[in-house]
């Protein structure tokens, strides 16, 4: 047995097994994180002897002798200088990866007092983060040297939190020290632990399903199949089209499918059980394509549908096609975009028990704490459910859909005991909803000055397994296809296939991401027809305030699609003085639900016994930093100190339903909510009630997102309350062809908090420099995933080219202080913009992603 | 002699356990290290010496990467690498299985259990022996705790010994 230094204890493992499993399950050091179990991620990074090792590779036997460090082993010191250097440089966001980050700083300033740029990047490097692109990390690990190197942590942070300051965020010390609880650590006398089987065909009828010899297993407590479930079996986002367990005589949809759940005393024991149980299958034909999808006599994914059409499209504006007949130019191409998996660092994950109201109790990792309550309730058959969002470890649109809140609920209810149910990350990589793949094929007109006349395009998306929001993804991709520019002839028709392919649904960018590639890459071309430059024809086009839109929206003062150009513009000139390849890319993104769509954004404030304002809504925060947001709504809008506001995390019996975190929508329609509430409070402050007097009382604040339906009868419909603007500009070293840097300028209305919109900005950015360089998501010929999550392609630190995040502020939205989401739109223009870069550098058009020949593909 | 490297600083690795006690004769390992010492000659650093197992081994701190060891090798058993991937495969040996088994007592039989392992995919059994791709390699390790046969190595010296 091997005797080992942990944090200066000596400690002797009971028996052999993974260091991770041992530092969290029986020390309970939870700063070290699960987020993948097979060397990928990082999350789980801690010292030993002096060297960064990731705690899910050594087997404890091997470390005899050994000394290991966690983040819980910082001296007081150094969790002084790393909570003060992620907070200040804005390094933390869902902060899953954030431990594993601080181990490695830890790891190389400890032997390198004056690291290079490039050190700091190879020290990171073996650790992925998805919310950050790297970069405030980086300057995290910059400003702790400097930090410790003097000694002395400078007084510095920013004491003024009103709006348009860059505070450092409410979360960063637990997220820094790793206190701070996701589910997975949460630790109960008595939990067990669940799995779920699956099908093993992504197409087959269930005829028999024997649990028998699993229920005799010892140490299984429960094996539940559809049967046993007391309410609807079928849920879903919008839909309720997904079996929560596919019972006996229903079809299979995809390998993700579940068919059974176990639950036992450790997660050994329930895969063992998994194993015995027997299913008897009717394996049938399945569908991998849109083609084979769309084909006359497909095979129907649903039994319950009369082909293999989720969602249909259609909308038309002016004449599209007269337009593009006497346009001086036309260019007309197909194009195509792949599945993306979001690769949030952590795994789904919740925690179910019954508390002391005997009610069924959930610590939920989702986009919507209000969202897991309805389907939980829908599952169980009872409202007697209660749910508690956990912190989040990045959601991207990934966990907008149930992941395991509602199968742990399940256990719980029929075992009466703690569940905790963990996907694994190869199940998660199977199971969660991706971004749609999408064919597109677009006609653009323009006159001979480049003026867009019309655009025609039909375009058709693969959903996989289940509807999710397979729907609203198509119809965001045909709405946002035109662009941000101001004409009025604009048709697409698109259409949603189901598939037995993993689910398509809400991805960061929801749709746009793929239109937006196929309408300005046809924009770069029609540049070069006219002979102008492909800033110019954005500039001649562009969507100006009081304009009106494609859709007919005509646009609020607020419109700063022109300012992110003029933004860029510097930087774009010289580099093309200087012959550098460049591309550039526009976008314009939604925030808020719209199309008419009930949107309501819900907040109470209420002064606790602690003589502080708590901040309550039911509206997660996944990372992008909605409780800071909140409290910088606060600090403006009443006459409050932020040490006097308490961000509290979502949950469902307290915090009103504030929607999912979806849309770029919490900024906007949250914080307007947000805002309604302050003004009631500073009612009473203004009539001199002091906090004393306010104890307990309860200040609401509701915020309708008023807006009009796809094809209103109206002239000039309001299909979203606002619109974020963005230009990104890539600009390639010539020699080598990378990326020499990123510019992308971003106009948000009024930046909350700038440090966290540059941090969208360079997360989302990097993101989908993956987009459009190098991330994939194979499927094999039985609709299998095949890559693991290092093989996904994802960008490391030390590949990241240099970003300038550039932040407009623009007034002129009434509403939330004039804030606009910016969640999406950082990674919707990046893709053209580079791809537009790669053909200045190679002369080679390329239109589908990830680009192929440029100097990031994967070696192998 | 001191030398300012350059970061990120790449140092040469002989890919060669020494189990066969190549220079022994010719039931061991063809494809081996064979102890001639050519790179020990060629070395202006000091960089290379003949281990306990009768193989050349590469002090990383005082090579510097110029790869003229790798260039004199006559068994092609030595490359430059980057320090910073210090998860290594330390065999060259290219017969099969049961072959490589009988040559060595650490030797690659090309099982492909890294390859299965590998979750960034940078990992491929070549004429059966496992080569690492560096620039994807994401040096948890995984392998080399994994590999049955100890021909993956930790420079770091953590997951596997030092030998």
């Amino acid at each position: 047995m091997a005797v080992f230094t942990v944090n200066g204890q000596k400690v002797e493992p009971t028996g052999n097994q993974k260091l991770l499993r041992f530092l969290r399950d029986e020390l309970h050091l939870t700063s070290v994180k699960d987020g993948c179990s097979e060397g990928a991620c990082g999350a789980c990074t801690v010292i030993i002897d002096g060297k960064t090792c990731k705690a899910c590779v050594p087997d404890t036997d091997l470390l005899d002798g050994r000394t290991v460090i966690t983040v819980e082993g910082l001296t007081e010191w150094e969790r002084e200088v790393y909570t003060y250097a992620y907070g200040k440089a804005g390094a933390v966001q869902c902060g899953f990866c954030i431990p594993g980050m601080v181990m490695c700083t830890k790891a190389l300033l400890d032997v390198n007092k004056e690291p290079t740029d490039d050190e700091i990047k190879y020290a990171l490097r073996n650790n992925y983060c998805r919310c950050t692109g790297y970069v405030k990390i980086m300057d995290a690990v910059r400003l702790a040297a400097k930090v410790l190197k003097t000694g002395v942590i400078p007084d510095d942070l920013d004491p003024d939190w009103n709006i348009g300051h860059r505070v450092s965020r409410v979360d960063v010390e637990e997220k820094v020290l790793g206190t701070g609880k996701y589910p997975d650590d949460f630790y109960f006398d008595g939990m067990l632990y669940g799995v779920a089987l699956r099908s093993k065909y992504p197409r087959a009828r269930v005829l028999e399903i024997d649990t028998a010899a699993a229920k005799a297993l010892p140490g299984v407590e429960a094996v539940l199949t559809a049967e046993d479930i007391p309410g609807e079996n079928k849920i879903g986002h919008l839909k309720h089209d997904q079996y929560s367990l596919i019972p006996v005589g229903g079809l299979t949809h995809y390998l993700g499918d579940a068919i059974a759940v176990i639950a036992a005393k450790d997660r050994e024991t329930a895969e063992k059980a998994k194993k015995l149980i027997k299913v008897k299958y009717e394996v049938l034909p399945h569908i991998r394509t849109i083609e084979e999808a769309a084909a006359e006599d497909a095979p129907k994914v649903f039994d319950e549908e009369e082909n293999n059409i989720c969602a249909h499209k259609h909308i038309s504006r002016g004449n599209a096609d007269e337009a593009i007949r006497n346009s001086k130019y036309v260019i007309s191409h197909h194009f195509e975009t792949p599945w993306t998996e979001h690769a949030f660092l952590e795994p789904e994950c919740a925690v179910a028990l019954y508390d002391e109201d005997g009610d069924i109790f959930v610590y939920s990792t989702d986009q919507s704490a209000h969202q897991t309550l309805h389907e939980c309730s829908l599952l169980l058959g009872t409202d007697r459910v209660k749910v508690q969002n956990a912190l989040v470890g990045g959601g991207f649109g990934g966990k907008e859909d149930m992941t395991v809140q509602h199968l742990a609920a399940l256990l719980t209810y029929a075992t009466k005991k703690p569940v905790k149910m963990k996907r694994t990350r190869a199940e998660s990589l199977l199971v969660h909803p991706k971004r749609h793949p999408f064919y597109m094929d677009m006609t653009m007109g323009c006159d001979e000055n480049g003026n867009i006349m019309g655009v025609k395009a039909k375009v058709a998306s693969d959903t996989g397994a289940f509807a999710s929001l397979g729907g609203p993804v198509l119809e965001r991709a045909c709405t946002h296809a035109a662009g941000p520019y101001h004409y009025e002839n604009f048709e697409i028709e698109g259409t949603a296939y189901y598939t037995n392919n993993p689910p398509a649904g809400a991805f960061r960018g929801f749709g746009v991401t793929q239109t937006c590639f196929a309408t300005e890459t046809l924009l770069n071309m029609m540049a070069d027809k006219v002979g102008i430059t492909p800033w110019e024809i954005r500039y001649r086009n562009a969507i100006r305030p009081g304009e009106t839109l494609p859709n007919g929206q005509i646009v609020d003062n607020s419109t700063g699609l022109v300012e992110t150009l003029e933004a860029v513009k510097k930087k774009y000139d010289a580099a093309l003085e200087e012959g550098k390849p460049v591309g550039i890319g526009c976008a314009m993104k939604n925030a808020g639900v719209g199309v008419g769509i009930p949107d309501t954004g819900r907040v109470k404030l209420v002064f606790e016994k602690d003589k502080k304002l708590h901040i309550y809504s039911g509206a997660s925060c996944i990372g992008q930093g909605l409780g800071t947001v909140l409290t910088q709504m606060v600090v403006t809008n009443t006459d409050l100190k932020h040490e006097d506001i308490v961000y509290e995390r979502s949950n469902t019996w307290f915090a009103p339903d504030s929607g999912t975190t979806s849309g770029s929508r919490q900024t906007l329609v949250t914080g307007e909510a947000c805002r309604r509430a302050c003004d009631k409070v500073m009612e009473d402050r203004n009539a001199g009630k002091t906090i004393d007097d306010l104890i307990g009382k309860i200040y609401y604040g509701e915020y309708l997102a008023k807006t009009d339906p796809l094809g209103a009868n109206v002239p000039n419909p309001v299909s979203h309350v606002a619109y974020g603007y963005a230009t990104q500009v890539c600009i390639l070293d010539k020699k080598t062809g990378k990326i020499e840097e990123m510019v992308a300028a971003h106009d948000v209305g009024k930046a909350v908090n700038p440090l966290s919109c540059e941090g969208q900005i360079e997360g989302g950015v990097v993101m989908s420099i993956g987009f459009a360089l190098r991330e994939h998501y194979p499927i094999d010929e039985n609709c299998k995933p095949i890559d693991k999550y290092g093989s996904l392609g994802l960008f490391r630190s030390h590949e990241i080219p240099k970003i300038d995040a550039i932040v407009v502020d623009k007034p002129g939205l009434n509403v939330a202080c004039g804030a606009i989401g910016i969640g999406e739109i950082t990674s919707i223009p990046t893709a053209p913009a580079i791809a537009d870069a790669y053909f200045r550098w190679n002369g080679e058009r390329q239109y589908s992603l990830p680009l192929t020949g440029t100097p990031y593909e994967r070696k192998c | 002699m001191a030398v300012k490297k350059k970061f990120p600083y790449r140092a040469a690795v002989v890919a060669c356990n020494g189990g066969c006690r190549s220079a022994e004769g010719e039931a061991g390992c063809a494809d081996g290290c064979i102890g001639c010492k050519a790179c020990i000659d060629k070395c202006k650093f000091g960089a290379i010496s003949i281990n306990e197992y009768g193989v050349a081994e590469v002090d990383e701190e005082k090579c510097i990467g110029c790869g003229a060891c790798a260039k004199v090798c006559p068994q092609k058993v030595i490359h430059v690498h980057e320090c910073a991937n210090y998860i290594v495969v330390k065999c060259s040996n290219k017969k099969k299985g049961a072959e490589a088994k009988k040559q060595c007592d650490v030797s690659c039989i090309g099982c492909g259990i890294c390859e299965k392992t590998c979750t960034a995919g940078a990992i491929k059994v070549k004429d059966s022996c496992a080569v690492i791709e560096e620039s994807i390699c994401l040096s948890c390790g995984m392998c080399a705790v994994k590999c049955p046969r100890h021909v993956i190595h930790d420079l770091h010296g953590i997951l596997t010994e030092i030998r």
